[in-house]
């Protein structure tokens, strides 16, 4: 059994996923931590007594170990590495929402501070594809923004929404790194420098990324999912009841490999083979875990593993010795193995009973029987999926319907998908007296995604108390929620896109059959829906020449098409032009609020100085009535000295507000640029997503519009 | 702890029920002794141990289930006779496993305990026991509730026959002939019973209890009164007891006991310095322990406890230290024994797989036939739903002998479901529709692998009543589901007690009308938990309930065309009355309902409220300050300057959270009975006030109890 050689308490409690070891004096490794009240800790145990405090840094008074960073703002990430060249140690770089401060622990001084407006949700440090110096790279609100050691922006680009994880690791094998990027619309996305490589849809918010070896990663999901990527094939995945906290790998066993280390909300801590999945060491702290690190924590040429407690609670543990031969847990490889090879025997002989006891079962069952839930043998399930449109009693959706060809009955249905229901799963259990051989099943999927919907059925009698089960899979196909149905009247979309394409139009017959749900199939590329979710029409349209237009209000449905079409197609390349002219003008007001939202910034921080010119005024006036003894005066003083307090909260709060409107904005527009951007394919998508980004900074309006109907000239 | 031992498993038989596993007395000084194990599948099986590995002695034919399974033989001699009993019949065998007895009780109910003393039999059913010598009828007894388990004092050393019921209704009945000599009161349901020391101590007096809800005790049985040695709480929330041993497994002379609880915890107890009873060892298998005995099976000299599973796995906890082949090399070695019996386990699998494969296809075949039946033979579950007292919650367990692969909860009542941390299973709530189908949780289990047992808490609200049902399928081909279903009774909070206190002021609501005892007893047993489903014999009855969760009481004494519910909670008299009616309009029996409300009670419920819920807010609040004061300790450096009170809060912060967690929503249950109470009250007289519910409210946010009480009479 391996155990922690060192266990600290730190008395301090640790923000999750904010910790990470750094040598600030270029020699000894230091524990960095996010705790509460916007300060960070730094836990050094090798020099003991030799710090003053200035500046930043203080002394913690409970722990002479600890110094304690004020950052005065919430931390939202934090990370140590090598960023400058000519630094003795490692820079800590601590992001939050509205600043990114890089700071020198051993110097104590500001490296930079600046300010991101899209706020640093992640942060990862390192060299990313062909850039010289190593860049901190920060994630925020749709936008991920890179900064060499002189506070400069070398790298900008924006994603699908809003970052959670980072992580440079060689994706492609080039030799170069590329940014991995998780984010809250559920998907991993790989950049090579601001070229989007590859895309992995996953079924929730991606909260951790860490890099195993070569192109594997590992990833952890909002809903407790971990697991291990190689390039865009998924390795292996587990799903746990409770969160993963932290995610990070190490070769815990010592044979050469690394293992999935990770740290979850219920305080286990769980090391994975990066192969299968299979838990190889499991320990547990009394609280959730915040962060796992590794750092040679003892100055003896070992790294060590370090897990952290939101407590405060260290524990480090090195790799296995030889002597373990990688069995880390307390059990004996023998008794398991032969545990489960009986377990296998007991099953079989189970089964076997099953079948022998089956073949007894006479024809025409008695009453007795019906217990036991006996049903025909030839008790064949049907599954049809249809799109029915919205009526008074039910929205849109699209029906399930499940049903027995004989007189047995439907207990319940468990539908197991991912994505498309609040949980994991959808039941439909009947009341006794509404039993029948068919369920109805509405489904409601909300987005475009296909899905695989295992499910399980329970057949039987009326009165049986077991039940058969019928497990069934059905692929609802991405484009789902589009009804052949139109009402003539609805009127026609004003977007639009078209492009050219050299294929036949029978391909893309078949990708519509493939991704639509379509009654009996069609023949022919020129189609009309009505969209289930939104209610507009959808009208694709092929002309010979092999030009496709599709006709949309919807931006997003027109750049899922192109894409989904696209990669049907194996087109690498694809030039769009589009017009959205709702979309364009909701976009051109957005870009005006923006404006108004940065004047009114700048007249708030104004009016706020001004205030605290008085406040400082008006402090001296009470304290020298005070003095004087006064009283009257000070009174007066304090109750004025408190008006002001009151109007300075009331000011923070419009301020607050008014921040987090131009954020929502500023998401918007960065969402714009992605949106842009999908219309493309390959090239001219990175085109026109680093064309509009120019046009932004220039602050060219009228040429972002051009690119964004145009695509950008080919450079 | 200073005991370690290790796990070895010796066999796996079919499911067992408790107490069916005994170890024959050994021959000769320190031998290893034969192990005797009965399981569902009606096999009795005799095996001992030869270098590690199970060599049968004998082994009987499948039959009925086997319930119980008792050494005897003629008394003064090795008690080397197996005797077992299965429905209502007893069979004895030879410990070479020669049948040499058959006998048939003849009773209606089947065997659920027994007891062998030389040539007396003593067996019991549900409610019945009876006492055979020589197979020839001696005495008869009916109980009251259900007879759990039955031990007789020994014979030789007390000089008579005793015989001591354990009944469902948390009494232990002490028999004398035919006759009930006297009856115990224990602290919870007894499930099992045990001579203390094997021979009942000294004067042999002397036997151990363990109950349901896992608190044990030793009773010292004398001939006119019982005498009460020691009792072990239940605090850490484990199991219920199911079967008891007394064995020197410490070796320090003394015998300690040994426990097997239904959670899988196996423990032994042993008299430390000051003669008190202390764990001294503790051990977790994944199962319910069904079966444990002392004694040395697997290597001589070597003392172990022996258990078995529910799923039929007999296993060691062996003092024999685990043999540590440090060889050369790199490959973990297996010793000769271990490699033949995994190569005989493979071999045996091969065989069976084809089988299976066999079976299988058969099993398909049989589907293009329109006239075969699927009727695969029902599994076995060991399921438990019982009320905790503690946190006023209902615990489920269910246990399968095959991994369960996925569970559905439903229930067409209101009720909450809590989370278990020993629970792996990932859970899913379902949207419900309450219209039409009448469910009010729809929630999916799905169990990771290798889980056999689950465990569920459920929190109900009395005067709301359904049924909770559980449809569990396990991982088993051809896939079949079973249906369990639990009652959620109008009182569900309510639980036995066996005295009241009668100085409080009571409520009473009478019944007059023309229904039979039986009728009322049923209504009695559809309202309350924990009566006994038959009807008590005798004219009338009286029972006594205590409110878990409040501590209030109810009596309800009632005889054919009469009933008296008396209870100093108006709340609880309430729901009777609602229910009641119902029952009797249902069945069109004319009620007379009278009720008397004491004004002084509803004063008298909020007084007993009080400390709990003013205990509650101020824990609340506690709780809410501790982050900000350690926020403040952190950035102040110590906590000196706070007042005492606050100081204390931050001493006692880790004790205050894990109260705080214990008890969810408690605070909101409290509200909520107070509201009902309140409307209860004004409900006797007639008046809705549901309108003043608000009000209410806003007197328990700032609650006083002069206030609450001044409120309950203006209003």
């Amino acid at each position: 059994m391996l155990v922690p050689i060192f266990t600290l308490k730190l008395n301090h409690k640790i923000n999750p996923r904010m910790v990470t070891v750094g040598k600030f004096d270029g020699v000894h490794p230091c524990l960095a931590a996010a705790t509460q009240a916007g300060k960070v800790f730094i836990h050094n145990p090798h020099t003991r007594g030799q710090r003053q405090a200035a500046h930043r840094l203080s002394q913690s008074t409970q722990d002479s170990d600890i110094s304690l960073l004020n950052i005065n703002q919430a931390v939202s990430c934090l990370t140590a590495g090598r960023l400058g060249p000519n630094t003795t140690g490692d820079t800590l770089l601590v992001g939050s929402q509205t600043n990114l401060l890089a700071y020198d622990v051993h110097d104590n001084t500001d490296i930079f501070y600046r300010e991101v407006a899209d706020g640093a949700n992640a942060i990862v440090l390192g060299k990313l594809g062909d850039i010289q110096s190593p860049l901190a790279i920060i994630g925020g609100n749709c936008a991920l923004q890179g900064f060499n050691y002189e506070g400069n922006d070398q790298f900008w680009t924006v994603t699908g929404d809003n970052v959670r994880s980072l992580v440079l690791c060689d994706f492609t094998g080039d030799g170069k790194n590329e940014l991995l990027v998780g984010s809250e619309d559920f998907d991993i996305r790989v950049f090579r420098e601001d070229e989007l490589v590859s895309e992995m849809a996953e079924n929730e918010t991606v909260t951790s990324l860490c890099h195993m070896h070569g192109s594997r990663f590992g990833y952890a999901l909002a809903n407790g999912t971990v697991g291990v990527y190689d390039r865009t094939a998924r390795y292996w995945r587990i799903k746990s009841k409770n969160h993963a906290m932290s995610i990070h790998a190490f070769d815990l066993n010592a044979d050469g490999v690394v293992e999935l280390i990770t740290g979850w909300s219920n305080g286990k801590i769980d090391a994975r083979s990066d192969r299968t999945g299979e838990v190889i060491f499991k320990d547990n702290f009394s609280s959730s875990v915040a962060g796992v690190v590794e750092g040679d924590y003892r100055m003896d040429g070992q790294v060590q593993l370090i897990c952290t407690s939101v407590e405060g609670e260290v524990r480090g543990y090195l790799p296995a010795s030889k002597e373990m031969k990688g069995n880390l847990m307390d059990t004996s490889v023998e008794q398991d193995l032969i545990r489960e090879l009986s377990q296998r025997k007991q099953n079989l002989l189970l089964e076997l009973r099953n079948y022998e006891e089956n073949a007894k079962a006479a024809p025409g069952a008695s009453e007795g029987d019906m217990q036991m839930g006996v049903i025909p043998a030839n008790t064949q399930l049907q599954t049809a999926l249809s799109v029915r449109a919205a009526t008074e009693s039910q929205r849109a959706h699209i029906e399930l319907s499940i049903s027995t060809p004989n007189e047995t009955i439907i207990r319940a249905v468990l539908i197991f998908a991912e994505g498309i229901f609040e949980g994991e799963s959808h039941v439909v259990h009947p009341s006794a007296q509404n039993l029948s051989g068919c369920v109805r099943v509405p489904i409601i999927p909300p987005k475009d995604i296909p899905v695989d919907l295992h499910i399980k059925a329970f057949v039987g009698g009326k009165s049986s108390t077991q039940f058969h089960v019928f497990e069934i899979t059905r692929q609802l196909p991405r484009f789902s929620m589009y009804d052949l149905n139109v009402d003539p009247l609805s009127p026609k979309p004003t977007g639009r896109v078209t492009f050219t394409i050299n294929d036949r139009p029978q391909r893309v017959v078949m990708w519509l059959n493939q991704n639509f749900l379509l009654p009996e199939g069609i023949n022919s590329p020129d189609v009309t829906f009505t969209s289930l979710r939104g209610g507009g029409l959808l009208i694709i349209n092929m002309q010979s020449n092999g030009q496709i237009s599709l006709r949309t209000d919807d931006i997003d449905l027109a750049g899922d098409l192109i894409q989904s079409l696209a990669s049907f197609l194996a087109i690498e390349d694809l030039q769009a032009e589009a017009d959205f002219p709702t979309y364009f003008e909701e976009l051109r007001g957005t870009l005006t609020e923006v404006d108004e939202f940065h004047s009114v910034h700048q007249k708030l921080t104004a009016a706020m100085a001004d205030h605290s010119n008085h406040i400082r005024n008006m402090l001296v006036q009470a304290e020298d009535a005070r003095l004087l003894g006064d009283f009257k005066t000070m009174k007066k003083r304090y109750i004025e000295l408190y008006d002001l307090n009151r109007d300075l909260i009331n000011e923070y709060k419009i301020r607050s507000n008014n921040h987090n409107a131009l954020l929502a904005c500023l998401k918007s527009v960065n969402q714009a640029i992605q949106r842009a951007g999908r219309l493309r394919v390959g090239k001219p998508k990175n085109q026109v997503i680093s064309a509009c980004r120019d046009a932004i900074k220039n602050n060219n309006i009228n040429a972002l519009f051009k690119i964004m109907r145009a695509g950008a000239p080919s450079s | 702890m200073d005991l370690n031992l290790n796990h070895v498993d010796y066999l796996q038989v079919g499911v067992t029920s408790q107490k069916t596993m005994k170890l024959l007395p050994a021959i000769g000084r320190k031998a290893t002794q034969k192990v005797a194990v009965a399981d569902h599948d009606g096999v009795v099986t005799c095996f001992g141990m030869k270098k590690g590995e199970a060599v049968p002695v004998f082994k009987s034919l499948p039959g009925q289930k086997i319930s119980r399974l008792e050494l005897g033989g003629a008394l003064g001699t090795p008690q080397e006779k197996i005797f077992v009993c299965s429905g209502s019949e007893v069979r004895g065998f030879t410990k070479k496993g020669k049948q040499f007895l058959s006998f048939e009780a003849n009773l209606t109910e089947s065997i659920n305990a027994m007891h062998v003393s030389g040539a007396d039999l003593f067996v019991c059913a549900s409610y019945i026991y009876n006492h055979y010598c020589d197979c020839k009828d001696q005495d008869y007894y009916l109980s009251g509730d259900k007879i759990n388990d039955i031990v007789c004092l020994p014979v030789e050393t007390v000089g008579r026959t005793v015989p001591i019921l354990a009944c469902q209704d948390r009494v232990l009945r002490v028999l004398q002939g035919s006759e009930l000599l006297y009856d115990v009161e224990v602290p919870g349901p007894p499930s099992v019973l045990e001579l203390h020391n094997k021979d009942g101590g000294k004067d042999g007096e002397e036997v151990l209890y363990g109950t349901a809800d896992g608190k044990l005790g030793l009773i010292k049985i004398e001939r006119s009164a019982p005498v009460t040695r020691w009792e072990i709480d239940n605090k850490k929330k484990k199991g219920g007891v199911l079967c008891m041993d007394t064995f020197d497994i410490l070796g320090d002379g003394v015998k300690d006991i040994l426990v097997g609880r239904d959670d899988g915890t196996v423990e032994v107890y042993g008299l430390d310095s000051s003669g008190e009873h202390t764990l001294r060892f503790e051990h977790v298998l994944s199962e319910s322990v069904t079966s444990i005995q002392g004694g040395c099976v697997g290597k001589e000299t070597f003392d172990e406890i022996i258990t078995t599973t529910y799923t039929g796995w007999v296993s060691g906890l062996t003092t024999e230290p685990q043999q540590m082949e440090a060889g050369p090399g790199e490959e973990v070695k297996m010793s000769r024994e271990t490699q033949t019996k995994v190569a005989a386990l493979r071999a045996e699998l091969e065989q069976l797989q084809v089988k299976v494969l066999q079976g299988r296809e058969k099993y398909q075949q049989s589907s293009q036939s329109s006239t075969a039946v699927s009727a695969v033979p029902v599994f076995s579950i060991n399921d438990k739903f019982t009320l905790c007292q503690d946190d006023a919650s209902y615990s489920l367990t269910l246990e399968v002998q095959t991994a369960i692969d996925n569970l559905l909860l439903q229930s067409d009542v209101p009720i909450d479901l809590l989370d278990v941390d020993k629970n792996s299973a990932v859970v899913s709530f379902s949207e419900c529709d309450s219209e039409p189908n009448g469910n009010f949780l729809l929630a999916t289990y799905r169990c990771q692998a290798n889980t056999t047992r689950l465990e569920l808490k459920v929190r109900s609200i009395e005067g709301q009543y359904g049924t909770l049902q559980a449809y569990i399928t396990p991982r088993l081909q051809p896939k079949t589901c079973q249906v369990r279903q639990y009652q959620i009774k109008p009182l569900s909070l309510h639980q036995r007690t066996h005295t009241i206190d009668q100085d409080r002021p009571m409520n009473t609501l009478s019944l007059v009308g023309q229904f039979s005892f039986a009728e009322i007893h049923s209504w009695v047993v559809f309202c309350l938990p924990e009566v006994p489903e038959k009807t008590p014999a005798g004219e009338n009855i009286t029972f006594f309930f205590q409110n878990t969760f409040l501590g209030t009481q109810l009596e309800a004494t009632y005889c054919k065309g009469e009933a008296h519910f008396k209870s100093d909670n108006i709340s609880t008299i309430s729901i009777l009355k609602d229910v009641l009616t119902k029952e009797a309009t249902k069945r069109k029996i004319n009620l007379n309902i009278s009720y008397e409300v004491n004004e002084d009670s509803v004063n008298h419920t909020l007084r007993m409220i009080h400390p709990k819920l003013e205990y509650q807010l101020l824990l609340a609040k506690k709780v809410q300050l501790i982050d900000a004061l350690k926020e403040l300790q952190v950035h102040e450096g110590n906590a000196d300057f706070l007042i005492p009170e606050y100081r204390s809060i931050l001493e006692e912060s880790t004790h205050l959270l894990e109260e705080y967690k214990k008890q969810p929503a408690h605070l909101e249950r409290l509200y909520g009975m107070i509201t009902d109470l309140f409307i209860d009250k004004f409900k006797f007289k007639g008046q809705n006030v549901k309108t003043k519910v608000s009000l209410l409210l806003e007197i328990l946010d700032n609650y006083d109890l002069n206030s609450l009480i001044d409120f309950f009479n203006e209003a």
